[in-house]
């Protein structure tokens, strides 16, 4: 992985975060949005600004690609350098949560 | 016809919050933007008195513009107007179901990112003019002794220092707006 990505992802933004997770699934912005909020009940809220501004970044970076458009609106899905990218952060987390309960990270 | 009226307001590109809230503040009173003329005319039309979000965005450029606004009339926001890459979105406050859902930057990150695309994109290209072109005509000038260089002089100094009061005055607003949003070194 490029090192330049790695920097600018790992760690990443909770809305990067979770755009990217719904990303394993073909979906629009809003759809994309829509599913956050069920997901945290209306914790994380996302914003048009903050939606268009990282699907356009990640997709210039490699980690989603525009799948195809439905209703006038282009869907995404995250592509393998995502889904590294995603296991990174994801590994990142489950130390930090295994350390905030006092246990010693085992990878 | 509705009535309309228009009124004259400078906001710089560092204004751009208090740009929404005073946009908001007309809704609220019954003015409901239509147009804005550079360098500050803005004409409103008479409606219901409402309470209504404003929100300006600055996006990257060479956005896919037909994806971009689709995605923000999903959101719920109506464009209505545009200048120099700002859009103008605006959403009433009772569609809205919370605080976060009326902004369209909802997180620290991308609000600094915003700032420092209005700075890059616009406030480094006019100090660049002034300082390639605007001063060295300045200086050029300078050097003719009739009274009529010599007033023009005169009219020209006032308007390269308000010029460079309005250069401080963006770069220290974009700056302190960076801070505010934790995009500070």
């Amino acid at each position: 992985m490029d090192v330049r990505i790695k920097r600018v992802y790992v760690p990443m933004t909770e809305s990067a975060f979770y755009i990217l997770l719904c990303l394993r699934e073909p979906q629009h912005g809003y759809g994309i949005s829509q599913k956050i909020r069920e997901l945290t009940r209306g914790e994380v809220i996302i914003g048009a600004g903050t939606m268009y501004g990282t699907l356009s970044r990640m997709e210039k970076d490699g980690l989603i690609v525009f799948v195809r458009e439905e209703d006038k609106r282009k869907l995404y899905q995250m592509t393998d350098l995502g889904a590294e990218v995603l296991g990174l952060e994801l590994r990142r987390i489950d130390r930090l949560y295994a350390n905030s309960r006092g246990e010693t990270f085992n990878g | 016809m509705a009535e309309t009226k228009t009124l004259f307001r400078f906001f710089t590109i560092a204004d751009y919050e208090e740009e929404e809230a005073w946009l908001r503040e007309q809704h609220r009173e019954g003015w409901k933007m239509l147009r804005l003329y550079p360098p500050g005319f803005y004409v409103f039309e008479r409606c219901e008195p409402e309470d209504v979000v404003y929100r300006l965005d600055f996006p990257q450029s060479g956005i896919a513009e037909g994806d971009y606004l689709q995605l923000f009339r999903d959101y719920g926001w109506e464009y209505f107007a545009r200048w120099l890459g700002w859009m103008y979105f605006r959403k009433p406050a009772s569609e809205a179901d919370s605080e976060q859902d009326s902004e369209i930057l909802s997180d620290n990150a991308s609000r600094v990112k915003m700032v420092q695309r209005v700075a890059l994109k616009r406030l480094i290209p006019l100090v660049l003019v002034f300082v390639l072109i605007q001063l060295p005509n300045f200086l050029s000038l300078s050097e003719f002794r009739s009274s009529s260089a010599r007033s023009m002089l005169f009219v020209l100094s006032i308007l390269l220092l308000f010029e460079i009061g309005l250069f401080v005055y963006c770069g220290v607003k974009l700056r302190r707006l960076r801070n505010k949003y934790g995009g500070g070194d």
